[in-house]
């Protein structure tokens, strides 16, 4: 470094340059890309700071006779073009020299003028689809990389995103490429509605959804924390054990379909433009409806209604996939067909992460080891959730997000190994819960009053309204449903009980 | 008639005359006003003053002929303050500061006058200065055909076309260094504003939209500095249309700094156009989202809209990025205004 600040010194002190001239150290490389039906072509420019421009004119003064010949320069470009890749697709292109312009040697030593670099790629044809990456290693130490994208020109190409790394020496252009290009003036628009609603934009658009709700840690934490009791009873204010296989399958798919359909609702509305909402307070809701699941797994706060929340707060979450939606820059009726698409990634995405974690809460729910998973999984959303509600409410950074995306990153490893525990819990018998015994009972056999005898008395029971969801824990049985019925004679609420609980041996 | 009538009618013809000349003045289109101050400037110089000065309005070398760098780096053409006597540099600013507005002249001064400054520092190296500044004249200054004025040196170019009474500033390039300096005991930021009102606009979103905001990348110089006429980039960031009312405002009143250099009727055209694009604008950010108070930020951003790109680039060069940078207006749909002037 010091020596590097000392060599700048000299020549400047010998060019008789200020300090305060322009950028001296550094190899600005800046790259346009432009993007066609079947071609790519690339201009480079590479401007030498003055401290490097002697270095590098070195590099291209192949001979050393202190002139840039003709050669010297297709040389040069064709060296640069060795330290430059794109693939299409993920398939290697083969990179044509163009152009190569070079400004007088005297201007370059100054650190002045820029070289050049035209070339360009043929496209072979493929899906529409798109994925270009353009990396560029050149002079990597010194190099300061810019690289852009020109608005294609052809209507028919349209950018979905660009990624760079940090140092823009890796860009990333995924694009939809609609029609074949064959279609006639009046056609135009609609081929270009058919490539949309056909596969084209369709499965990026299907992709960005999967990849929205992947990254959109809150969404999925919100509808984990719903499910985590799922597969429990409540009782009173209580959860206790295992609610049965069935009835906690059924929790499951009640609880995703009522969070699909309000998050679909609000999606559609908000992305066709018909409601601006602000996305702040969207984002601060978003964060308190984890706090609210959070906390009714902890403590069952609305037992049996759990389908309505993830109804209401889905839409809620609906709106904030608009503003995704929204970035895109669509124009409506793209809008509508990607509404689909949107939605099919986040359904497909989140009934992934339900595959792979529901087997394993369902068997864990019927160990001991349940209640830790629930309260620890529980405090983790309800933390996470009011360091975002504080973050978004008073615009301040925390950590929140990293934490999070760190736990999110070893997602995969994380399920595979609670799928594990969770098989080898269920095979020991000792951290198993005695094998629960449910028995469903029409009301009609308990209409008999006081004297309605059951075959067997349990030790403890629970009477389980699968109307309501409510459930009262009793022992012994016979005697909460003399109370029940006592309680309230002629109710028409109840339908059907289910008496759960110990058999007393 | 008495004395008395007689000097109310007086008085009465002496208003009259004075509202006349009034409105004489105020019919007096920016237009006319900027071709009189051209006339002037160019009777006051001898005839090979104004060979240097003038070229012809389709010279594409000349109106291509800017840049960031100083003066002895890029060589302009036409001709400089330097060479001028006191008339004839004092008319050459009345033109300059007649085709702006008091607060784009003022914003001009407070760069020539860094460059002063720069030189003084540098211990009055003669590559910079307030007297470095060049003028030229593409075409015949006329109220009717198109002629261009540019106006520039180190850290400034104005590429002003007039065509009738339409007046185009782009492209234009502003920069500053130092940044900050003190003249006459007064503290001077040239880009001060365009500093302080983007950071306002940015800690004016919320989380979400900052997110979108703030790119993920470092971004070293200007994507479309000199030479780069024309081109279209894929915009990124947020855009407006998901910015509530009173950050579109902001940022149209950051845009402003820009648009506003002009003459006040050709500024408030140009303001029109790019309120109406202003749902189509985005808005991107790239480095630190904090400055030192009174410091101009650190980070560059870019507003890019149907008909406008702005850039804001902060240079690492000389230590503090807050202490030098170079920013760039630009329309590529309206370069050196040929979409009033194509025929």
């Amino acid at each position: 470094m010091n020596t590097r600040l000392i060599a700048a010194a000299a020549i400047l002190l010998s060019l008789g340059v200020g300090a305060s001239a322009h950028r001296l150290d550094q190899y600005l490389q800046a790259t346009m890309i432009s993007v066609e039906k079947d071609r790519v072509q690339v201009v480079l420019r590479l401007i030498p700071g003055v401290v490097v421009s002697s270095a590098v004119l070195a590099s291209i003064d192949s001979n050393g006779d202190g002139v840039i010949s003709e050669s010297e320069r297709w040389a040069y470009a064709e060296r640069v073009l060795d330290d430059v890749s794109i693939t299409l697709d993920g398939n290697r292109l083969t990179l044509r020299l163009v152009s190569v312009e070079f400004p007088a040697t005297e201007e370059m030593k100054q650190g002045l003028g820029e070289i050049q670099i035209g070339f360009t790629a043929n496209l072979p044809a493929g899906g529409t689809n798109r994925r270009l990456v353009f990396e560029n290693h050149h002079q990597n130490r010194i190099a300061a990389y810019l690289v852009n994208c020109l608005v294609p020109r052809d209507r028919d190409i349209r950018v979905i995103a660009q990624n760079r790394n940090e140092q823009q020496s890796l860009y990333q252009l995924d694009y939809v490429q609609a029609g074949s290009g064959a279609d006639s003036a009046s056609l135009k628009g609609w081929s270009t509605i058919r490539g949309w609603m056909g596969a084209a934009g369709f499965a990026s658009i299907f992709r960005l959804g999967m990849r929205h709700i992947a990254e959109g840690t809150d969404h999925l934490l919100f509808l984990l924390a719903l499910l985590l009791p799922a597969p429990l009873l409540a009782v009173g204010s209580r959860w206790i054990g295992f609610a049965g296989a069935r009835r906690s399958l059924l929790q499951i798919v009640r609880v995703v379909t009522a969070f699909t359909i309000g998050h679909s609702i609000t999606l559609a509305i908000a992305a066709l433009g018909l409601v601006r909402v602000p996305s702040r307070p969207i984002e601060v809701l978003i964060a308190v409806s984890i706090l609210v699941s959070a906390a009714h797994a902890v403590r069952p706060l609305f037992p049996g209604r759990e389908a309505v929340i993830a109804a209401f707060f889905g839409l809620i979450h609906g709106l904030a996939f608009a503003t995704t939606l929204g970035e895109l820059g669509l124009d409506r009726w793209q809008r509508v067909a990607s509404i689909l698409g949107f939605n099919l990634g986040i359904e497909t995405t989140q009934l992934m992460v339900i595959a792979a974690t529901m087997p394993s809460l369902v068997l864990l729910s019927r160990t001991r080891a349940y209640p830790g998973l629930r309260i620890g999984g529980a405090l983790f959303a309800g933390c996470a959730s009011v360091g975002w509600i504080v973050e978004r409410l008073l615009n301040v950074h925390s950590s929140v997000d990293v934490i999070v995306d760190g736990v999110a990153h070893c997602a995969v490893w994380t399920a595979a190994v609670m799928f594990l525990i969770s098989l080898a819990c269920g095979s020991l018998p000792n951290i198993r819960y005695k094998q629960p015994t449910a028995t469903r009972h029409p009301v009609k056999a308990v209409v008999g009053g006081p004297n309605t005898s059951f075959p067997t008395i349990y030790s403890k029971a629970i009477i389980h309204c699968e109307r309501t969801g409510r459930s009262e824990t009793t022992r012994p049985t016979r005697a909460i449903c003399c109370k029940l019925l006592l309680d309230k004679p002629t109710s028409a609420r109840y339908t059907s009980l289910r008496i759960l609980g110990d058999r007393e041996s | 008639m008495n004395v008395f009538s007689m000097r109310t009618m007086s008085g009465v013809c002496a208003l009259a005359a004075i509202w006349l000349a009034a409105t004489a003045a105020a019919a007096q289109t920016a237009t006319s006003r900027i071709v009189r101050e051209a006339n002037s400037f160019l009777s006051t110089l001898d005839e090979k003053q104004r060979q240097s000065v003038l070229f012809a309005f389709d010279d594409e070398k000349q109106r291509a002929r800017w840049s960031n760098l100083p003066v002895s780096f890029v060589s302009r053409t036409g001709i400089s303050l330097k060479e001028l006597n006191a008339a004839q540099r004092s008319a050459a600013l009345a033109l300059v500061s007649s085709a702006l507005s008091p607060r784009g002249f003022e914003k001009v001064e407070q760069i020539m006058e860094g460059d002063e400054v720069t030189k003084t520092n540098e211990g009055n190296n003669p590559i910079f200065g307030k007297d470095l500044y060049y003028i030229s004249i593409l075409g015949q200054p006329s109220e009717k055909d198109p002629w261009m004025l540019q106006f520039g040196g180190h850290h400034l170019a104005l590429n002003i076309t007039i065509a009738g009474e339409r007046g185009v500033l782009t492209p234009t390039l502003t920069g500053a260094q130092p940044a900050l300096y003190t003249s006459n005991g007064k503290t001077v930021r040239p880009l001060g504003k365009e500093s302080d009102k983007a950071l306002a606009l940015l800690n004016a979103f919320d989380e979400n939209e900052r997110k979108q905001a703030i790119l993920s990348y470092h971004l070293a110089d200007l994507v479309l500095g000199p030479g780069q006429d024309g081109k279209i980039i894929q915009p990124e960031g947020l855009k407006a249309s998901a910015m509530n009312e009173r950050q579109r405002a902001m940022l149209l009143d950051l845009i402003s700094e820009w648009a506003d250099i002009i003459h006040e009727s050709a500024a408030a055209a140009r303001m029109a156009e790019l309120k109406a694009d202003i749902n189509e604008t985005w808005f991107a950010w790239s480095g630190p989202t904090t400055a030192t108070s009174g410091k101009n930020i650190t980070a560059y951003y870019r507003i890019q809209g149907p008909h406008l790109v702005i850039e804001y680039a902060p240079q690492t060069l000389g230590g503090d990025p807050s202490m030098h940078v170079h920013t760039m207006y630009r329309d590529p749909t309206n370069d050196y205004g040929r979409r009033f002037t194509a025929k």
